[in-house]
């Protein structure tokens, strides 16, 4: 396969996608398809530490959690105590200023957990990265004032936005957002797919291939894993804070650890460490749910097949779904002549 | 005075359980090098068949507790033999990936088989406490602690006297040299978590009388247990169950005189600061991380 | 290649999608949203079988306008996101006309603005918040009495109980928090001093800490709200720290029967408000439909300590079939309309709707009955409320 046609093959499939709603007009479905678009990002921005970095980071939630208080408590404004009299309170801001912020105060943390990373590897890290979240969570819970504990945070207001020419659209209900969860996909794909085609990309991936290794040739490690930490920890908490403003409530269990895991199996099926992965993922354990749904699985059971499914998929695709297709593929035109395809070609087709 | 009395008792027996799963966690992770996130779910197990045989089925109470560990350990032995054996070898994330595919798929059949309305286990004790002054402790919970620790000697007697121990202990050190000296690494591994898993179904059966049985309550207990094994070094016993009375300590005086809210919260921040500052946690030996 | 692939899942679903709503021509579905799992499970469970029993006697009786009535229940796993989940679902997927939930104070306030951005109608069955009928959502109508409501009826008790010291001990959500507060106000109104108001999460189990602190307190009675799952725990944990203050607990989710089987004696000398007293049927307004309701309970083999719980699903589903009824047609508009001008001889008593909150949007709000029963000796008994 050509760039050409790699290209079309993306421009086909963006295209696919920007159509769906000409001609899909269940709005469930379009509803599922949203919900399923925000986990595709956040898995994305997982796939990058887990994939490319080769960090398991289970507590990637609490960077999407912390996207969505962020974002919404700067849109709602809020008043709180600190010290005997003293308040801080902050006025009401515009959403896509609050998005902003959001996606700044999870990079922040991002960057926090990343120099935390560098002192602790393996199951150590996996273990940090699981209590960070789970201390998110447990302050989302109790700080009664600021998040309003297990009462949520309600009334979250939508999206506005003043688009010169257009006029101003308002991000309510189903299209709208529609539209905008799949220009914030393409977004993170585009930036994490220049993120690791780079050079600070390509150490990123000798890092996990063969740390000591890269240490060696000069390969500045804890820069690298910063980067990768914040550049996802940004682009989850952008997914947060989208999901905020779209079913414009949050509470706490928004940090539960098997929202973490969700996301890790979408990464792990689809291929960690392939730009398509994640999407393949995504889209299976989004839309399955709803194709079970249709035989009348309970969801218990349905989980029960997920988890069953993980560890199938460990012993017999341990690269996810992506590359062995690439490998069916590049048999299959080897077989009938066509030069074999280099190797990333039909992995980074997709949008 | 008498409230920190009343808070250092209930922190002492609730150390004792807590000890039982750290030492669980931290023998497997120390000789298999796997993080067990079925941990928790082995808990939750201990508790549902404390209350099939005491509830549904009308066993004995101490029969029961008795048959809930023996239950415990032999649904670990299934798990590292149908699981875990094949993974031999592989690195630390892949068997993670395969624990947390048990750990939900458990979850869930647990909540299939039980549904998800709390249940809770009658205890053949008089409800009436033990009063001491102006402090007091329910028989229940003194029952739970005396069990702990008894079950923390025997644990203790079996990797220290026996030889299935000294295999664990060599396969610890090294497994390499290990198999070499004719150690046969297939069964301690098993032995090992069908061990660990008995410790944290016991755990379970214990303190499933003292508070309710629901659908999830091992995952608070796998981030407890976590915890607890960090705070005493990967791999330590006795570092694991100085560990699980530290941990009660903190969340009972946290809870008492900071806020309860965050009782909960204690363990992880305490994992965060040590890790910050003494990574190999407090009591470990020099040991490799990772 | 994976285009394609994508298309025939996408085909598969569109196909299951439709699959759905064949059969929806010949029944009027109502949705029902509850926690059946979760830290509520248990109530919430009562209240969908309450709701199934209501189902099954109105379409053995021919349903309503010539159609059987179908509920569509779904799990809010007592968690608020998941509850405005199963309100777009129910809504957007099954299209009820018209919606019965969401048991807890907080999952009800959280699903309400969904309700009014669809203009479908909610009857609320058990949740108690001032602020679900005063916040101005015109889609809301209530039949369980509010925190204020139960706080006034319960004020002549406070010198026949000789209460002079109260602590509280409640969740930290709408449900503890609305409670706490209106009981208090009374309580303070009376001439009572409050001692320490302790919170805990709906969820935790170990309340040791709290309950040495109320000890420490020393006041003569403590107010619980919370769900029958953590009361249980509550009143074996305070006889085990020997906190020998009286025991009152609030909102009517206590179900008194089960404290007796899961709280054994450590239940003896407390005191429950409840709503319907299915220990003594002849003292409610309408004996009749509350005999018929307990009968089938039995008959269907439910835990009796249900009874106090599941009777509100039961209510909940005649008041909207009645709606239904009088709007002639099952439309979300019609049934608001309708819901103004429905009457239900109920287990709550006679169900009618008052207005309430700010003038142009009300929110409906019935005036039940409130009991207050005691646990003694392993019995409940009346304690004269």
């Amino acid at each position: 396969m050509s760039r050409a046609v790699t290209l079309a093959s993306s421009l086909s499939w963006v295209a696919f996608l920007v159509t769906l709603p000409l001609w899909m007009n269940d709005l469930y479905f379009l509803h599922v398809l949203i919900i399923t678009g925000i986990f595709i990002v956040a898995a994305m921005s997982l796939n990058l530490l887990l994939g490319y970095t080769g960090q398991l980071s289970l507590g990637h939630v609490a960077f999407f959690g912390i996207g969505a208080y962020v974002s919404s408590l700067v849109s709602l404004g809020f008043e709180i105590h600190v010290w005997g009299e003293t308040t801080v309170s902050l006025e009401p801001k515009p959403v896509w200023l609050a998005m902003l912020v959001a996606v700044m105060f999870a990079g922040l943390c991002g960057f926090m957990i990343g120099k935390i990373s560098f002192k602790v590897r393996g199951a150590y890290f996996v273990i940090v990265s699981v209590s960070f979240a789970e201390v998110t969570r447990l302050v989302a819970l109790n700080w009664l004032e600021l998040t309003q504990g297990p009462m949520a945070l309600n009334n979250i207001p939508y999206l506005k936005l003043g688009i010169p020419g257009v006029g101003q659209i308002d991000f309510i209900g189903k299209l709208p957002n529609y539209y905008l969860v799949l220009g914030v996909a393409i977004l993170t794909y585009v930036i994490i797919r220049r993120l690791v085609r780079s050079r600070a990309g390509r150490a990123m991936i000798a890092l996990r291939e063969n740390e000591p290794l890269a240490t060696s040739v000069g390969i500045d490690v804890t820069r690298f894993l910063v980067l990768a930490t914040v550049v996802s920890a940004g682009l989850a908490g952008l997914a947060g804070a989208v999901y905020a403003h779209y079913v414009r409530i949050v509470d706490p269990d928004v940090f539960l650890f098997i929202y973490t895991v969700t996301m890790v199996i979408m990464v792990v099926t689809g291929g960690k460490g392939t730009l398509a992965g994640p999407i393949v993922g995504g889209l299976i354990f989004g839309i399955l749910p709803e194709v079970l749904r249709g035989f009348e699985v309970m969801p218990e059971i349905q989980w029960v097949v997920y988890g069953v499914l993980m560890i199938l998929i460990v012993y017999f695709l341990p690269e996810g779904i992506v590359p062995a297709l690439r490998d069916a593929w590049r048999r299959w035109a080897g077989r009938s002549g066509t030069p074999p395809a280099r190797p990333t070609v039909v992995v980074e087709a997709q949008p | 005075m008498d409230q920190f009395l009343q808070h250092a008792l209930n922190a002492m027996i609730l150390g004792g359980t807590y000890a039982l799963l750290g030492i669980g966690l931290t023998l497997i992770f120390g000789i298999m090098r796997v993080v067990n996130f079925t941990h928790g779910e082995l808990y939750a197990f201990g508790a549902y068949m404390m209350y099939m045989w005491v509830m549904l089925i009308g066993a004995n109470f101490m029969v029961s507790i008795v048959l809930a560990i023996a239950l415990g350990v032999a649904l670990g032995a299934v798990i590292e033999i149908v699981l875990l054996r094949r993974l031999r070898g592989a690195d630390i994330d892949t068997t993670m990936l395969v624990m947390i595919g048990a750990w939900i798929a458990m979850q869930n059949i647990e909540q299939l088989a039980w549904s998800g309305v709390a249940k809770s286990i009658n205890s053949p004790f008089p409800s009436a406490p033990l009063v001491m002054g102006a402090i007091s402790v329910s028989w229940t919970r003194l029952f739970v602690f005396a069990v702990a620790v008894v079950l923390i000697a025997a644990t203790n007697v079996l990797i220290q006297r026996t030889r299935l121990g000294k295999a664990m202990r060599a396969t610890f050190q090294d497994r390499e040299a290990a198999a070499l000296m004719g150690v046969r690494i297939d069964t301690v591994h098993t032995a090992t978590f069908a061990l660990g898993s008995g410790l944290a179904a016991a755990a379970g059966a214990l303190l499933g009388p003292v508070f309710v049985v629901y659908p999830t309550i091992g995952d608070l207990a796998s981030l407890k247990a976590f915890a607890i094994v960090i705070l005493g070094g990967l791999g330590s016993i006795p570092g694991a169950t100085i560990g699980g009375f530290i941990l009660a300590f903190m969340e009972e005086l946290g809870a008492g005189y900071i806020s309860s809210g965050y009782r909960d919260a204690m363990g992880f921040l305490l994992i965060i600061l040590i890790l910050l500052f003494k990574p190999t946690g407090l009591f470990a030996r020099k040991e490799r991380i990772g | 290649m994976h285009t394609s692939s994508v298309k025939i899942a996408f085909a598969v679903l569109g196909a299951s999608l439709l699959a759905g709503p064949a059969f929806a021509q010949e029944t009027i579905k109502i949705g029902v949203t509850q926690p059946l799992t979760g830290a509520f499970a248990a109530s919430g469970n009562y209240v969908a079988q309450g709701a199934r029993i209501a189902e099954d006697e109105i379409n053995a009786a021919g349903g309503v306008l010539g159609k059987k009535i179908q509920l569509v229940i779904e799990d809010s796993k007592s968690n608020p996101t998941e509850a405005v989940g199963t309100v777009e679902k129910l809504i957007v997927r099954d299209k009820v006309p018209a919606i019965m939930g969401a048991w807890s104070s907080t999952l009800t306030l959280a699903i309400m603005p969904k309700i009014q951005e669809y203009k479908v109608p909610l009857v609320v069955e058990t949740s108690s918040s001032g602020k679900i009928t005063t916040s101005g959502n015109s889609y809301v109508f209530r039949i369980s009495p509010t925190s204020e409501m139960e706080a006034v009826a319960f004020k002549p008790l406070v010198a026949k109980l000789g209460i002079k010291k109260a602590d509280f001990l409640n969740t930290n959500n709408d449900f503890g928090i609305g409670s706490a507060a209106e009981y208090s106000k009374m309580l303070k109104a009376n001439g009572v001093a409050i001692g320490v108001m302790e919170t805990m999460d709906p969820k935790a189990t170990d309340f040791s800490a709290q309950l040495t602190r109320i000890k420490a307190s020393g006041g003569d009675t403590l107010f619980v709200t919370t769900a029958v799952e953590q009361v249980t725990l509550i009143l074996k944990q305070a006889k085990e720290l020997q906190l020998n203050t009286r025991i009152i607990t609030t909102g009517g989710s206590n179900s008194p029967d089960q404290l007796v089987t899961q709280a054994g004696d450590a239940a003896n000398g407390s005191f429950h408000t409840v709503f319907f007293p299915p220990w003594f049927p002849d003292v409610v307004t309408n004996p009749e439909p509350a005999k018929r309701y307990m009968t089938e309970w039995a008959k269907r083999g439910h835990e009796p300590g249900g009874l106090t719980e599941g009777f509100r699903g039961y209510d909940g589903i005649f008041t909207i079939a009645e709606a239904i009824k009088i709007a002639g047609k099952a439309e979300p508009a019609a049934i608001t309309e309708a819901l103004w001008k429905t009457k239900v001889k109920g287990v709550y008593g006679n169900i009618e709707f008052i207005k309430q909150g700010p003038a142009g949007s009300e929110s409906g709000q019935n005036i039940p009955s409130v009991y207050l029963v005691k646990i003694d000796g392993g019995k409940v008994v009346k304690s004269g409320l």
